[in-house]
């Protein structure tokens, strides 16, 4: 990953994350549950972009940042119907032929992108459904937004 | 259909973004008779590649071809068309240094072996590489134009494996190469680009340097069967008028403008053809949109 | 003492060449021709979808793409067992006919008229390097006008072509099963309307445009001739009810004419850049082009326009640089008229797709002749994806490097052509280009030739 892609996607982040306190601050938004999630994340995506510019680029972290995971955004998950765990033997099943949807995972979530436009024929540039595409977003793309869009199946485990 | 054609059929709309190229051209032809513009010279560059963005350019009409050479451009070196061969046209093609010209090169820039997979002619003896050829050419041109896939971004020609090592004419040059992708570039494409470089200089482009007044707008966005897509209503096999998302149609990925200009005077284009865009006009064509025919695609609840 | 010339590139073709010849007294008495491109297609075509390969070889070449797309669809359907329905058959043929009638109105006019006709030099594409030009004024004048007029309907071609095949070059149409869209009503009357401005431009313009050429520059029936011997896949044949149109798989050496047999075909690279493993080696020692040597019989062949309007009955006036270009010309009108009887026997709005599947394993091979000559493509899917690729292009028979002392086919016409100006020696391209070369179709090739005799249709 080139180093002015790297500081484009973490200022895009960090605009996301200001936006997101802000939201935080102003207490007017009914679903603060909504905001969390997009600013968890954000931060995951932060975290990803590092890992993959310090992967490409061979470099060493002194101290790589730990994976923080909010035990009580756990606690307190709503219960969704459908919402379930996959590992990765079984999210390659759904590669979105012979009558399976068309799953992938980024930042251990599990989206449905069956009837996303961007992925005719379950491939998306070269990628296929049915893989846990957390680098390859990290590398491609600013900002979780887009992940906001697309249904939500589960988490991978 | 007596005493109709196909013009009277177009919708206001269409015509207007189809005379875009014509009305720019027309303004040239103004000036240039005006003695307000001098012609500028034109080499055409020919690489690895098939060379069908040549031939595409012959199927452009209003402008077309003729009128290329004659109103628009001294038209200097096509190793297709030029009547010179051997060392004459070679050095035709040289002669050009130090002129004012604008340098348009499809076909990809073959890296393997200091260029020797793609060897465009020999100048004293000694034979010239398109890697030559481009590094020589394309810092002294005031305009570097990349037509079709392969000269912008490798194209076919740097298809998996990339036996040949071909990259697009950026990877060569330092300045800025405007490109036009497209597998092959439509003429207009190129036609409005270099008209609207005569009149006014660097058009605006993207920032992927492509012109914003042909590569704005995704084909999903503007495509006929839209309404086919949004209510889920999907092709199973080709030859069907429904939405060929299914089919593996890279009109959603894809930004250019053939849903409203087709080809060919306008009779037809891939959509219409029942058959699904393969995105061959976007970066990382073919590799990134293969499959470009999938059967068999799940449908979604 | 011979003097040795070299001719790069050579111009008005399609894609890079170049030509060595040896002169001794004004005679050719070696020559040499070189392919001096590679891309690699047969490698990039391995582990893609086998249907993508349809869409995927055409951009081997830009003015013949049709041709790929239509030897690439029949080495499917062959690996698929699929017999297409004869409107399939009709409505592919007329797309295939567009290309030829593009092709050959290009190939005369832009690229062929230029050695012989002195187009405007105020346009800097046209500027002569030669003297050679004798036709009188009116004449040279009247063909200048044709070969501006020529633009639009080579122009017009490719519109037809696209009203059922989507866009030209890189057509959408040509598929398994025939094509993909229906031929409604309108777009018949499109074809049967621009087909008949082209036939008549071919008739009143083309074809005593090159017997004029022909007259004033005689000589040209008595060079270029080559080894004669002639090769045809077959084309616009076998239809069920139509039978025959143009010309079965026929092949023609001394005298005779007999059937084609599609494993008597052989794939040499003495000469050429390839090494024992068939991997690219540019610096192999006596290596000059990377055009290898298919052969039939061990022997070698020529292809093209000439060669079906002999094997056809057609024309059988002779071989040699006039013959082949008046064949070509005579060939446009005659494919024309196949069109036209196509589009005859349509049936409107007739969908011949359906939903196909890769199969697992399989091979086949799609031989068919096509606007520059005999084309095949072998291919071999396993695990559903394309596991071999093998393209033998028309230029590649025509363009060949030797094999031992057996010269190529362009290689044997140029030996013996008098060469009256060494330092304007015109002959050899107007030798050359009667044959249409397209590099960028002659130099794909990578796979061992020996293994064409083990792909048998299953």
């Amino acid at each position: 990953m080139q180093l002015n892609l790297f500081l484009d996607f973490i200022n895009n982040s960090i605009k996301e994350i200001n936006t997101d306190i802000e939201k935080l601050y102003s207490n007017k938004y009914n679903n603060m549950r909504k905001v969390l999630d997009h600013l968890n994340n954000e931060v995951l995506m932060l975290d990803n972009y590092i890992n993959y510019f310090s992967n490409s680029n061979q470099l060493r972290i002194s101290e790589p940042p730990e994976l923080y995971i909010s035990t009580i955004a756990q606690q307190v998950q709503p219960v969704i119907n459908g919402m379930k765990t996959f590992t990765l033997e079984e999210l390659a099943k759904y590669d979105g032929k012979d009558g399976n949807p068309a799953y992938v995972a980024v930042n251990g979530v599990v989206y449905d992108v069956t009837n996303n436009a961007a992925w005719a024929a379950a491939t998306h540039f070269g990628l296929s459904a049915g893989k846990d595409l957390t680098n390859q977003f990290a590398s491609c793309h600013a900002g979780a937004n887009i992940l906001n869009m697309l249904p939500k199946v589960g988490t991978l485990v | 259909m007596i005493g109709l054609s196909w013009e009277d059929l177009r919708c206001p709309y269409q015509e207007n973004r189809s005379k875009t190229t014509a009305s720019l051209v027309d303004r040239i032809k103004n000036d240039i008779t005006n003695r307000r513009l001098q012609k500028k010279n034109l080499v055409w560059l020919e690489l690895n590649g098939c060379s069908g963005n040549i031939i595409s350019l012959l199927n452009g009409q209003n402008p077309d071809f003729q009128y290329l050479i004659t109103q628009m451009t001294n038209f200097i070196y096509s190793n297709s068309l030029i009547t010179a061969e051997g060392s004459n046209a070679i050095d035709q093609l040289f002669n050009v240094i130090g002129s004012d010209f604008i340098l348009a090169i499809e076909g990809a820039v073959s890296l393997k072996d200091n260029g020797k997979y793609n060897i465009i002619g020999k100048k004293n003896g000694k034979a010239v590489t398109g890697l030559e050829a481009v590094n020589k050419l394309g810092e002294k041109a005031s305009y570097v134009i990349a037509v079709g896939a392969c000269a912008s971004h490798g194209g076919v020609s740097a298809a998996r494996p990339n036996p040949t090592e071909c990259v697009g004419v950026q990877n060569i040059l330092k300045r800025k190469v405007i490109k036009l992708p497209g597998c092959p570039c439509h003429p207009d494409w190129f036609m409005g680009t270099l008209a609207y470089i005569l009149l006014y200089g660097e058009p605006p482009l993207d920032n992927r340097d492509r012109p914003l007044m042909f590569y704005s707008k995704t084909i999903h966005d503007r495509c006929p069967r839209r309404s086919y897509f949004d209510r889920g209503i999907f092709a199973s096999k080709l030859g069907e008028e429904t939405c060929m998302f299914k089919m593996g149609c890279r009109g959603p990925v894809t930004l250019i403008d053939c849903p409203v200009r087709q080809w060919n005077g306008h009779v037809n284009w891939p959509i219409g053809d029942d058959s699904p865009c393969i995105g061959c006009a976007q970066f990382g064509f073919p590799d990134a949109m293969e499959p470009f025919i999938s059967y068999n695609i799940t449908r979604g609840g | 003492m011979p003097e040795r010339i070299t001719i790069n590139p050579v111009t008005r073709i399609s894609g890079f060449m170049e030509i060595e010849a040896d002169i001794a007294s004004n005679y050719v008495v070696d020559s040499k021709t070189k392919g001096l491109m590679f891309r690699g297609f047969e490698k990039m075509l391995l582990g893609r979808s086998p249907f993508d390969a349809v869409y995927f070889t055409q951009r081997i070449c830009g003015i013949c793409s049709t041709a790929h797309s239509m030897a690439s669809t029949l080495a499917l359907e062959n690996a698929m067992n699929f017999v297409p329905s004869e409107q399939g058959r009709y409505l592919r043929d007329i797309i295939h006919g567009c290309e030829f009638l593009q092709n050959h109105l290009r190939h005369f006019f832009q690229y062929t008229i230029p050695d012989f006709v002195k187009l405007p030099e105020e346009y800097p594409l046209f500027k002569v390097d030669h003297k050679d030009y004798r036709l009188p004024k009116n004449l040279n004048d009247k063909m200048v006008k044709d070969y501006f007029e020529s633009l639009d309907i080579s122009r017009s071609a490719h519109q037809m072509l696209a009203i059922l095949g989507g866009k030209a070059p890189h057509n959408h149409g040509v598929f398994i099963g025939g094509i993909t869209s229906q031929a409604t009503i309108d777009k018949i009357i499109s074809l049967k309307s621009i087909l008949d401005d082209i036939e008549r431009f071919i008739n009143e313009k083309m074809i005593p445009d090159v017997y004029e050429i022909a007259n004033y520059y005689s000589e040209y029936y008595h060079i270029g001739r080559g080894y004669g011997n002639l090769l045809s896949y077959g084309c616009f044949n076998n239809y069920q009810d139509l039978g025959t149109l143009y010309v079965n798989p026929l092949v023609y050496s001394n005298n005779t004419i007999t059937v084609f047999n599609p494993d008597e075909i052989t794939q040499e690279n003495e000469y050429a850049y390839y090494d024992n493993n068939n991997e690219p080696d540019i610096q192999k020692p006596q290596a000059y082009s990377w055009i290898k040597a298919p052969r039939y019989n061990n022997v070698p062949y020529e292809v093209g326009p000439l060669a079906r309007q002999w094997l056809s009955g057609n024309y059988r006036h002779g071989i040699s640089v006039m013959d082949r270009t008046i064949a070509r010309v005579f060939e446009a009108g005659k494919i024309a008229s196949i069109i036209k009887i196509l589009i005859q026997n349509l049936i409107p709005n007739v969908s011949v797709q359906h939903e196909y599947s890769t199969p697992v394993k399989s091979v086949g091979r799609g031989l068919i002749d096509t606007t520059r000559g005999a084309l095949g493509h072998w291919l071999s899917i396993d695990n559903s994806k394309i596991s071999f690729y093998q393209i033998i292009t028309p230029s590649a028979w025509n363009l060949s490097t030797q094999t031992g002392n057996i010269k190529g086919t362009a290689e044997q016409a140029i030996i013996g052509s008098p060469v009256k100006d060494i330092n304007a020696p015109v002959e050899i391209g107007r030798i050359i280009r009667s044959f249409d070369p397209c590099v960028s179709c002659a130099t794909h090739v990578y796979t061992d030739g020996k293994l064409i005799n083990s792909i048998q249709v299953v």
